[in-house]
């Protein structure tokens, strides 16, 4: 505000309510929203916050499969549900690490460790494609490394007890097990572009940590609606990694189910967001 | 967001500061009695985090134990066991941070003199007054309640029956890495120049690290992490098995602290090629 005036013209004010005074007084809107990524960014490939950024969701998926992977295989392992964390201790494993990771890695990747959130922001033209595609890269490999040493604890009880995949379970048709990764999916990315708002962000007196918890709630949410269902996928790394470590038919026989239905939750959760709430393209074009 | 400012200089400076190296050595903060206050509270949470979290424990065997009268699905489950040691550490540094920085945890005093944001002298301090405190709150679990605090293992870490030692000691390391670098985020000044920084929520991602990592590990050690933790158990149950596994509960959280603060300080903030940088341009940001 240094260097702005202090003065306020009569009737400038149009949000009486909320505006500080002498700022945006000039203008028409209190937020700025950034300008769209370009689709490539030579530049950025050659700075080193690039690939922190890259290690950083790297480690973040990596954590997150570890942890929540070894949650699942320790609810399998015991004689009994009530000797265990149980089915929401799963669901509090998935979402609370969500929201812890997410707190630690925003101010370095932006804290996505889902490649379906990469993609929603992608289309939202909030990262470049490289930066996108890389995200994607790094989250899967860390995801492959988190199953993997869930694995190396326990080579035979992973094997037999379903080394934390998802498939559809009996009794869901495949399509059911779709419609539930689509609308998971767009739950998670929904509340991932409300928290991310800039507009909000520039309203609400912004506290960082209230960004992740709303995302770590909604991943526990929607692991409390799905997990009988798929072991709710809604997040195509989680489910590449024990896909891969796991290594058995019916895993990868139900596994394109845990890309589309995700892509295409994001997908729609980014035109809502981006055509219907925020309208940004049509004010664009005025 | 580009919060950067034209010094007098002309020279683009930073809208953060790093605090400089705490000195191994600070002679000036023995004088003060923010030091030892600092020490009393590391104390009285640890005390109070052992007290709630074995006492948890102890009364979920009570009454689960189908052979005493519990039944199956008796107590607050191990689920409860999780949230009370991870809704303990969420409180206790909130109330603690402002006087002592609220680790509770010698791996996480380890962690922070290794990133020289403690002297030596207030890091060893502090680990003692964190394991003294663990002994007491163990303690007082002990004493309220004898033969059931003996027959039910104590609420000590040890490894469970299926797991090598290998397991246990990874587990342990991958534990206390999640727990030491969600409090190096928690606390990273960058970040609380650039966010409107509130301090009561700092401690809530904290504390869903706990809960986290003892969601996962809790079959396997019984979740240590937290050296003061497994050491005041031990102490107080004083049998064989916790005692041939103790090792793992000191090296693998200590471990675990280091990598934490390797990753933090040289990966993520970069600060060796930051002062490296600054041979070459006064544009650091």
């Amino acid at each position: 505000m240094e260097g702005k005036e202090e003065d306020v013209r009569v009737g400038a004010n149009k949000f009486p309510e909320r505006q500080p005074i002498g700022t945006s007084a000039q203008t028409d809107k209190d937020y700025k929203e950034p300008p769209p990524a370009p689709f490539f960014e030579p530049g950025e490939l050659s700075s080193w916050s690039f690939y922190r950024a890259g290690i950083a969701e790297f480690i973040a998926t990596f954590l997150f499969l570890y942890i929540t992977v070894l949650t699942v295989m320790g609810v399998k392992r015991a004689p009994n549900m009530c000797a265990s964390v149980g089915i929401q201790g799963i669901a509090w494993a998935f979402g609370g690490m969500i929201f812890a990771l997410v707190y630690c890695t925003a101010g370095i990747s932006g804290g996505h460790i889902n490649p379906a959130v990469t993609f929603g922001l992608f289309l939202a033209r909030k990262l470049s494609l490289t930066r996108a595609v890389f995200y994607i890269v790094m989250q899967c490999l860390g995801a492959i490394c988190g199953a993997g040493v869930v694995k190396g604890f326990q080579p035979n009880p992973y094997q037999t007890l379903g080394g934390g995949a998802n498939t559809v379970a009996h009794g869901y048709t495949k399509g059911s097990g779709l419609g539930a990764e689509i609308i998971g999916t767009f739950v998670l990315v929904y509340t991932v572009f409300s928290a991310t708002d800039a507009k909000r962000s520039a309203r609400d007196s912004h506290v960082p940590i209230l960004a992740p918890l709303p995302i770590g709630f909604a991943v526990f949410l929607v692991h409390l609606a799905t997990i009988p269902i798929t072991g709710t996928g809604i997040n195509p790394a989680r489910s590449l990694g024990a896909a891969i470590i796991y290594n058995k038919d019916h895993a990868w026989d139900d596994h394109w189910i845990f890309w589309v239905g995700p892509f295409i939750g994001a997908a729609l959760a980014a035109l809502y967001h981006q055509l219907v709430i925020r309208a940004i393209p049509f004010k664009s074009r005025s | 967001m580009a919060k950067d400012v034209e010094g007098p200089d002309g020279f683009q400076t930073r809208d953060y500061e790093d605090p400089p190296p705490t000195p191994f050595f600070d002679a000036e903060e023995l004088t003060k009695w923010s030091l030892y206050r600092a020490v009393i509270a590391e104390f009285v949470a640890t005390l109070l985090f052992l007290y709630v979290t074995v006492l948890t424990v102890i009364g979920y065997k009570i009454q689960s134990d189908t052979k005493a009268g519990g039944v199956d699905c008796g107590g607050v489950g191990i689920l409860g066991i999780a949230w009370a040691f991870g809704g303990m550490i969420f409180i206790l540094v909130y109330c603690t941070a402002g006087i002592s920085g609220g680790h509770i945890n010698p791996a996480v005093t380890f962690g922070l003199f290794l990133a020289r944001k403690v002297s030596l002298i207030r890091a060893v301090l502090y680990m003692v007054a964190q394991c003294l405190g663990a002994i007491c709150g163990v303690g007082f679990v002990k004493a309220f309640q004898s033969s059931h605090y003996v027959n039910y293992g104590g609420g000590a870490n040890f490894l469970a029956d299926g797991y090598n030692t290998g397991t246990g000691l990874a587990a342990e390391i991958i534990g206390t890495f999640v727990l030491v670098y969600t409090v190096f985020s928690a606390t990273d000044p960058k970040r609380n120049a650039r966010d409107s920084h509130v301090p009561v929520l700092a401690p809530l991602p904290i504390g869903f690290a706990v809960f986290m990592v003892h969601l996962a590990t809790i079959p396997i050690t019984g979740t240590g992490i937290n050296p003061a933790r497994s050491f005041g158990a031990a102490v107080i149950f004083n049998k064989s098995k916790p005692w041939d596994d103790h090792w793992i509960f000191w090296v693998g959280p200590f471990i675990g602290a280091t990598i934490a603060a390797f990753y933090h300080q040289f990966v993520l903030r970069a600060s060796g090629s930051k002062s490296l940088g600054s041979f070459r341009s006064a544009a650091n940001v």
